[in-house]
């Protein structure tokens, strides 16, 4: 637990003190809220949950990226695999809680006659899922520009893209307009129910893979052996 | 520079000038007494310290020649076969490396001889084509470039690596700051690692290389930048370490230290190591 905490605590460290990216990850959000505030209340509230998701992405990517150089080192140094993906995750669901509470905040005080739980449980899954997503792509396009390239097609085409149509349940924040549609419309249940299993079931299986591409790109390799 | 500045900066150059431990530390003590009793400035009865440890080395014919260390212990590291291709072109063709406890192996050869590629195998950071490598006991590496955190400070890295090794906060700082004391590096607090200069990078990478004691050192040309000084500090930590029983693979294509290591591999020309 040691090491998983002493490795949140060093990548808290490293993300706080990139003050400039952080300041435009807190008003990227602000950017998509206020787009849309002045026709379409409600849809400001699904537009700033997709600017978190992309914020929170972006930061896992560069925080992954930015960690490669160190993690061999790490692991020579005693550290399983496991230990620095979680430790990684802390870290970043610590920054995204920061960063999502004064939007909760805002919505609270800005807008009326919504459903404010399951605004907070867009966020939190928000949380969950774009961590691990951003991370995972750090881990499958270990350059930054392309990683950042996907995440851009992702995130567009998850605004653009009508959420009735079933491919866009393949899309990772898919939850965020299913579960923003019970909020703001205050429809049947249904919505939330399935947002709820996407977003959880992305969460979980983003997680996972996360977990095994760490595993597999730190581990010993089978040429190498400790007496 | 009142008397402590001036007795470690005396301490650090008649390391530097090759003198024992031993001796150094009877010249310093030596040195210590007299400014205790005498009450004068150190600059005015001695001189500078580098001028004073010259002096000291040449009234000892020269710097230190100790023998090699003669009674290596049991292997540390057995690496065996190691072959390597790269884009249909062999980079280590069946290469053998064993080093023992308190044994300095140097791996030579020339630019694209595949130095880093068997430092990085031996590692463990890349896998080889063919061949096994067996460590008795931890492993410590110091990479060429990078192998630090942009956004931390030194104390930081001590920590984090540290901790991999179970030590404590307060133990790790104490290791590192103990190790960067060696290289004549005292690391600021609070100055990240982006903001260091190369050389003083490479001080903070070595460091960490060796924090936690591990029993064999992996060191990929890691004086890259260093000064004069700091170069001869470096040398005289390797033998210290090999005193102290580590097996260590020393990257270098600098020659003139090889008359002061155990064994050659030579990647250039022969495949075998020679002692």
């Amino acid at each position: 637990m040691t090491k998983i905490l002493v490795v949140a605590e060093s990548a808290l460290r490293e993300l706080l003190r990139r003050r400039s990216v952080l300041l435009i990850l807190l008003l990227l959000p602000l950017a998509f809220y206020l787009s849309r505030r002045g026709d379409h209340l409600g849809q400001s509230i699904r537009f700033v949950c997709l600017g978190l998701g992309w914020a929170l992405s972006t930061a896992a990517l560069f925080a992954g990226s930015a960690a490669r150089g160190m993690e061999p080192r790490l692991r020579l140094s005693g550290y399983r695999s496991l230990h620095l993906v979680l430790g990684r995750l802390l870290a970043l669901w610590t920054v995204g809680a920061l960063l999502s509470a004064p939007y909760f905040v805002l919505i609270l005080v800005d807008q009326h006659d919504v459903r404010y739980g399951a605004i907070a449980l867009i966020m939190v899954l928000t949380v969950a899922v774009a961590t691990p997503f951003g991370l995972l792509l750090s881990a499958a396009l270990p350059r930054e520009l392309e990683g950042t390239l996907v995440l851009l097609t992702i995130v567009g085409l998850q605004m653009v893209m009508d959420p009735a149509d079933t491919a866009t349940r393949a899309l990772p924040f898919w939850f965020s307009r299913e579960i923003g549609t019970y909020a703001i419309d205050h429809t049947d249940g249904g919505y939330l129910t399935r947002g709820l299993t996407q977003g959880l079931a992305f969460a979980v299986a983003l997680t996972v893979l996360v977990v095994v591409a760490a595993a597999v790109r730190l581990r010993q390799r089978r040429h190498l052996r400790f007496a | 520079m009142n008397h402590n500045a001036w007795l470690a900066a005396l301490t650090g150059e008649l390391r530097r000038h090759g003198v024992g431990p031993d001796l150094t530390g009877h010249v310093v003590a030596e040195a210590a007494t007299h400014l205790r009793e005498s009450g004068e400035p150190p600059l005015r009865v001695f001189g500078p310290p580098d001028v004073y440890a010259q002096a000291v080395a040449d009234s000892l014919g020269g710097p230190d020649q100790r023998p090699p260390h003669r009674q290596p212990g049991p292997v540390r590291l057995a690496a065996q076969g190691i072959s390597k291709r790269y884009r249909g072109r062999t980079v280590l063709d069946r290469v053998d490396l064993t080093v023992r406890a308190g044994e300095i192996a140097a791996v030579v050869g020339a630019n694209g001889a595949g130095k880093s590629t068997f430092l990085r195998i031996c590692a463990g950071m890349l896998s080889p084509d063919a061949g096994t490598v067996r460590v008795h006991g931890t492993l410590g590496y110091c990479p060429q470039a990078g192998g630090t955190a942009e956004f931390l400070d030194p104390d930081e890295h001590f920590v984090l690596v540290g901790a991999g090794r179970g030590l404590d906060r307060a133990a790790a700082r104490r290791a590192g700051r103990a190790g960067a004391a060696v290289l004549d590096w005292s690391p600021p607090a609070g100055t990240q690692a982006r903001h260091l200069s190369g050389g003083t990078r490479q001080k903070l990478n070595l460091v960490l290389a060796q924090l936690g004691e591990p029993d064999v050192l992996l060191l990929d040309e890691p004086y890259q930048g260093f000064d004069r000084g700091t170069y001869l500090d470096f040398w005289h930590e390797v033998w210290r370490w090999r005193d102290a029983g580590k097996a260590i693979v020393v990257v270098t294509h600098l020659l003139n230290q090889l008359d002061r290591v155990d064994i050659v591999l030579d990647l250039t020309a022969a495949r075998e190591p020679r002692a």
